[in-house]
């Protein structure tokens, strides 16, 4: 390999090259020679065998202890704040509890469904048949992620009545697209030699997809699954306008009835419900992540 | 009333808003570009650091905007103060996640050739990172944008600026004639804002993405 210098003409194989000795080569017009003369050039020294641990346990406990902390002092002061009548009527009879349930619920549902829309959809609009198609595919989902959710969720409202199934469906189809665009992305983004490559030893197409493809995007799909599930608890506070319940329920009757704690509760408990879906988000991330893409310094 | 007899009698009202929520979107926007790709680029070496911007950001986008304006509301007042934070805050995550995403999806193998070829680390950064990297930045950008239109609208319910103003005099109208016509006005005229923006990075990115990368 001769190291060819940047702004000469010839980069391909230079027709009259005389045969040099080895270990000897060319730079800038100067001939060097590699120390050790004649040796084979050296394969470089094998990374170290150690793979470095993915998981560390400050990862796993800084998060929740952290939240742990929160959740406690908030308890704590929450204890010892005045409530009047209103806020003591809007927290009565387990509200808090049915009403953190209910975002669970909202969360995990939409998520559910965008996932198996998303990155099914995502494969097929990036493979040769489809792909003229993703680009009608991908305005078509702007249109409906541009749709402020809670514009969508009041037309869903006026459309199918109030209740669960209006905020469900706004939540899904406000989520799609930053998954769909993140698959589109990750296998786009994809080296076009690599599935060269793959299908010149004679891979079938679906085993480029799975064995190459696939693996390769990974990182950029995986965090498309976490923006979503960020975004789908962000919107599950929406729910309430709509009479889907959860803990914008909380949040809207603080800030409605101007009282702070009700409004503090609500926030910090779909904060801490929020991190803990990112966490546990993050932890797929390491987990499923590939091997061979992760950066070495 | 049907929607274009209510578009015709409201149009200066509507023009107004939309003006109002795209240029509190723009504003918003320029400011957690410069600040998100800042710091991915300061932060995407060292995993820590990574991590420690991605999980702030993270943090500050998974407050709820309902409840983050909320708490807004006591300190810098109603209005445009609390939209503007919220919306920057708000516009950081995809930009600075996708940034760092991208930084680091950078083959090294290429970061070696340009170190190779005598490149400074600033142009390494500049010339080879960058541009390499500059393709899900621009499409963090775009979901940032989007996202920031839809929070614009929530910052209506703190009497922000904009077409938000509209879905919630819909919302609070549940069931009289005028309510489908306001939401309808608001949520469209806030789609077609976002599309106009994102025709624009797409032009943008024409401009933009290095030609060697682009598919």
């Amino acid at each position: 390999m001769s190291p060819s210098p940047a702004g000469e003409p010839p980069l391909g194989p230079h027709p009259a090259e005389p045969r040099r000795p080895d270990g000897e080569h060319e730079v800038r017009g100067h001939t060097f020679r590699d120390t050790g003369e004649g040796e084979p050039e050296a394969t470089p020294p094998l990374s170290p065998v150690r793979e470095p641990r993915r998981l560390t346990w400050q990862k796993l406990t800084f998060l929740p202890v952290t939240l742990l902390v929160v959740l406690l002092i908030t308890w704590l002061w929450f204890r010892n704040a005045e409530l009047d009548s209103i806020s003591q009527n809007a927290l009565a009879d387990g509200n808090v509890w049915v009403r953190l349930r209910q975002h669970i619920e909202l969360t995990v549902i939409s998520t559910f469904f965008v996932l198996i829309i998303a990155i099914p959809l995502g494969i097929l609009l990036t493979r040769k048949r489809l792909r003229p198609a993703a680009p009608f595919a991908m305005a078509l989902a702007n249109i409906g992620q541009a749709t402020p959710a809670i514009g969508l969720l009041a037309l869903l409202v006026i459309w199918m009545g109030i209740g669960k199934k209006a905020a469900l469906v706004g939540m899904v189809i406000y989520a799609v697209l930053p998954v769909l665009s993140n698959t589109i992305a990750g296998l786009k983004a994809n080296d076009p030699t690599l599935l060269e490559a793959a299908r010149g030893i004679g891979m079938s197409p679906a085993g480029v997809l799975t064995k190459v493809e696939l693996p390769l995007a990974v990182p950029l799909i995986l965090a498309g699954v976490r923006t979503a599930l960020v975004l789908n608890v962000g919107t599950a506070t929406l729910a309430t306008f709509g009479g889907g319940g959860g803990l914008g329920d909380l949040i809207s009757t603080g800030i409605t009835t101007q009282r702070m704690p009700v409004l503090v509760l609500g926030s910090i408990l779909t904060v801490a419900l929020a991190l803990l879906v990112d966490w546990l988000a993050s932890l797929a991330e390491l987990l499923l992540r590939p091997r061979g893409l992760e950066v070495r310094s | 009333m049907n929607f274009w007899d209510y578009l015709s009698s409201r149009h200066e009202q509507l023009l107004a808003d939309a003006f109002q929520h795209a240029s509190a979107v723009f504003q918003c926007m320029v400011i957690a570009t410069l600040l998100g790709v800042l710091i991915g680029v300061v932060t995407y070496r060292s995993e820590w650091a990574g991590n420690l911007a991605t999980l702030t950001t993270s943090t500050i986008l998974t407050v709820p905007s309902l409840a983050l304006i909320g708490l807004l509301i006591p300190i810098v007042g109603l209005g445009v103060p609390p939209t503007v934070i919220a919306l920057t805050l708000y516009g950081l995550l995809p930009i600075v996640r996708n940034a760092i995403v991208g930084l680091r999806g950078v083959d090294p193998s290429l970061v070696d050739a340009a170190k190779g070829i005598g490149m400074s680390r600033t142009a390494r950064l500049f010339k080879v990172e960058l541009p390499l990297a500059w393709p899900p930045i621009l499409t963090g950008i775009r979901v940032s944008t989007q996202m920031l239109m839809g929070i614009a609208a929530i910052a209506a319910y703190a009497s922000g600026p904009g077409l938000g103003n509209e879905i919630f005099r819909g919302i609070g109208s549940l069931g009289s004639k005028n309510a489908l016509n306001q939401v309808l006005a608001g949520t469209l005229g806030i789609v077609v804002l976002a599309l106009l923006f994102d025709a624009a990075y797409v032009l943008v990115g024409r401009l933009t993405i290095s030609r060697g990368i682009r598919v």
